[in-house]
């Protein structure tokens, strides 16, 4: 009974509140914003409530953390074991006449 | 021996140590000083490929990243007496080609001012068009979904970075490098709003555009497929 009304209590806050906060459009764009400047106290209240019971937006927010962490790894890359094609042999010799022709 | 005898030793061990380097460094600064000619052929050889592919990461174009690499070596030619032996040559070079590529996007945005909105880049409402009451959520065909992967796993894939390419090649050019200035080489807003003439407000809505559609685009086309 207890555990019954719980559930019916929770489910209808989370209704409310997915009725009177930002929607996930507007959430994603101030998780990006979360990013580049500090996010005023209203805003992270209603980001912080809106994470609470959204699990698409919750993700979204760790997916956009990953994908920095990832190409500022990549971007320090020790030299040794950076991946990919190198120059072509035809930019090579290219760029070698040119360097020839400076000296 | 005691304790002020060895200490005493060992600083003037230090000192000798000390005078040593110094003057090994005087020799090194001395012998690239400009009587000895700089090997531009061996700084291809040496460090080309991978100041090539640092460009190409960067500009997504292997014509611009050649460019950029030339440019750096006639630049280095230029400046050696200023190099003067101090640090590594290859962080040397790297530290001019990042001036290139900053000089390329800058370039690049001269010739294409910022017109219309979506200039900035799409803005993706599909991902959240749902019938009332729920306008502006989440599309379940959108929703974003776990990812199983690590940085560090990311990293050492190298078609990971392939996809991660052909999701950055639709958004406009000024939008894709301003997402590189900032989540690669994690510039400071001030910095990137100077290099592509923008205003904070236009930086922040293309960042987003950009992570937005990227972020779907490698859920499709990587985590989906990859399970």
């Amino acid at each position: 009974m207890a555990v019954k009304l719980y559930d019916k209590l929770k489910h209808s806050i989370r209704y409310r509140l997915l009725r009177t906060l930002p929607t996930c459009q507007q959430t994603v764009e101030k998780i990006s914003q979360s990013m580049e400047r500090p996010l005023t106290l209203r805003e992270r209240i209603n980001l912080k409530l809106h994470l609470w019971i959204c699990a698409w937006c919750q993700w979204y927010m760790e997916h956009l953390h990953i994908i920095r962490e990832t190409a500022r790894a990549k971007a320090n890359e020790p030299p040794d074991f950076v991946s990919g094609a190198g120059l072509s042999n035809e930019a090579r010799e290219r760029i070698r006449r040119r360097l020839t022709n400076q000296n | 021996m005691d304790q002020t005898h060895l200490e005493l030793l060992q600083t003037s061990v230090y000192t000798k140590l000390l005078a040593q380097e110094v003057q090994n460094g005087m020799n090194a600064s001395q012998g690239k000083s400009p009587e000895e000619a700089p090997d531009p052929g061996r700084w291809l050889d040496d460090h080309g490929d991978y100041l090539f592919k640092y460009a190409v990461f960067r500009l997504r174009d292997n014509t611009a990243a050649e460019d950029a690499v030339q440019e750096t070596f006639l630049a280095a030619l230029k400046a050696y007496q200023q190099f003067e032996g101090r640090g590594s040559e290859r962080t040397w070079l790297v530290g001019i080609l990042k001036h290139k590529i900053v000089d390329h996007f800058r370039r690049v945005v001269r010739e294409a001012p910022l017109g219309e909105e979506s200039d900035e880049g799409p803005e993706h409402r599909e991902f959240f068009e749902r019938p009332e009451p729920w306008q502006g959520h989440w599309n379940t065909n959108y929703a974003p979904n776990e990812w199983h992967a690590t940085p560090a796993e990311l990293i050492e894939r190298n078609d990971f970075w392939k996809v991660f390419d052909d999701c950055l090649s639709p958004l406009p050019q000024r939008t894709a490098s301003a997402f590189t200035l900032r989540e690669v080489d994690g510039l400071k807003s001030e910095e990137i709003c100077e290099i592509l003439s923008i205003k904070v407000n236009n930086l922040w809505v293309m960042l987003h555009r950009a992570r937005l559609h990227l972020r779907n685009c490698l859920e499709l086309n990587w985590f989906r497929s990859e399970e």
